[in-house]
């Protein structure tokens, strides 16, 4: 079989590139024991409401004691609930997600803010959210017919303007 | 032993700035609770569901009472709504003095039944504003309402769990249910999705959309 010599390079180069990134992937996780962050902790989705962390009444934002913000929020379809929140802004703001139902995503578009909801595990992300403004809080994974209705709003406001959620309670982590 | 607990109540909520509220429902669709509802038996369900019909049968007699049509509507959701009656998560003079009188395979078993019937005949509508279809079928954006249609369906045939059927259901009984769920009267919705919904319709809107369901055949 004749292969042109320029084609011949290029497929060196990336078998190349992809060995280096299978190499990166297998020392990252087995040399250095870094995994994706995600899928650590496990809730029961269909009690959901009956649980501790997520029951109906503790869902929303939380002040901490070392002074950092906590929100809980349940995904739903179609809706993150509560369905209205604000924060401060320069804030260390630590959400922790649960899925209700089936898998979702979540989404603060211009911010750093991201990450998958899966059935059945409680996402965790950490940001800070520079700039005040009115935010869409959107699921980028599709849910279902309602899945481009599923959105919430986040304002966020000067960290002056702020009123202060309520203290999170020590049992609470 | 009373007093005791209220002060403690009132010890926590001073501490924790908060009021600790109830579950909305304490029904959780488990695969159990999910496979035991499924597992209803029809047969026993009929003989318990003769009680039943004096209120909620289907018959041209019983079109103007307040009673909800029970024919068809979802196995699971039936079942839900009598636990909750019977937990104190929904309330109804009525029912829940009944449905304290059942246990869990009771509802189940009745719920099996009902879910098995045909639906009653649709009251047909005369026109619905297209504002409404609008509503149904496209929700609105500007108030956070997605589309009813979404969850109970494009037919009105409700969804899995406890989404439930609204064709064919009475215009009255639907109206006054999302009446009550927004005047938070009831509150056995989880997450308080219905209520949030319900809250930025004016009653007009209610009304219109009770009357569209109403005359929906599935």
């Amino acid at each position: 079989m004749h292969i042109h010599p320029l084609e011949r390079r290029w497929i060196y180069v990336v078998l190349a590139v992809i060995g280096i990134f299978l190499l990166a992937i297998f020392y990252t996780a087995i040399a250095r024991n870094i995994h994706p962050p995600s899928h650590i902790e496990t809730i029961d989705s269909a009690s959901l409401h009956l649980s501790e962390e997520f029951a109906e009444d503790k869902l929303g934002v939380w002040t901490q004691p070392d002074g950092t913000i906590k929100v809980t929020l349940v995904a739903a379809r179609y809706g993150f609930y509560p369905r209205e929140i604000q924060l401060p802004a320069g804030t260390q703001v630590t959400f922790r997600i649960a899925s209700a139902d089936v898998l979702h995503g979540i989404h603060i578009p211009m911010t750093n803010m991201g990450t998958m909801v899966v059935p059945g595990y409680v996402s965790e992300i950490t940001t800070t959210f520079p700039k005040p403004g009115e935010y869409p809080m959107l699921c980028n994974e599709y849910c279902g017919l309602g899945h481009d209705h599923m959105w919430s709003k986040v304002t966020v406001v000067a960290k002056e303007s702020w009123p202060a959620a309520p203290n999170a309670q020590p049992v609470r982590r | 032993m009373k007093k005791g607990y209220v002060f403690a109540w009132i010890v926590l909520v001073a501490a924790n700035g908060q009021i600790s509220a109830e579950p909305s429902t304490q029904v959780a669709w488990t695969p159990e609770t999910l496979r035991f509802v499924k597992n209803g038996d029809a047969e026993r369900g009929k003989e318990l569901a003769q009680a039943c019909e004096a209120c909620h049968a289907a018959t041209p007699e019983n079109a103007e009472s307040e009673f909800p049509y029970l024919q068809g509507q979802s196995a699971t959701y039936l079942y839900k709504q009598l636990h909750d009656y019977k937990s104190g998560s929904r309330s109804n003079e009525i029912m829940v003095g009944i449905s304290a009188g059942l246990s869990d395979q009771d509802m189940a078993d009745v719920s099996a039944w009902y879910s098995r019937q045909p639906l009653p005949p649709a009251k047909k509508a005369d026109e619905v504003p297209d504002t409404i279809r609008k509503l149904v079928d496209r929700g609105d954006g500007t108030r956070i309402v997605a589309p009813c249609a979404v969850c109970h369906g494009s037919a009105g045939q409700g969804q899995t769990m406890d989404t439930p059927v609204l064709a064919a259901q009475k215009a009255a009984y639907l109206e006054q249910t999302m009446l009550a769920y927004k005047s938070e009267a009831r509150r056995n919705d989880i997450y308080r999705r219905m209520r949030l919904i319900v809250q930025q319709l004016n009653d007009e809107e209610i009304r219109q959309l009770a009357r569209y369901y109403a005359g929906l055949e599935r």
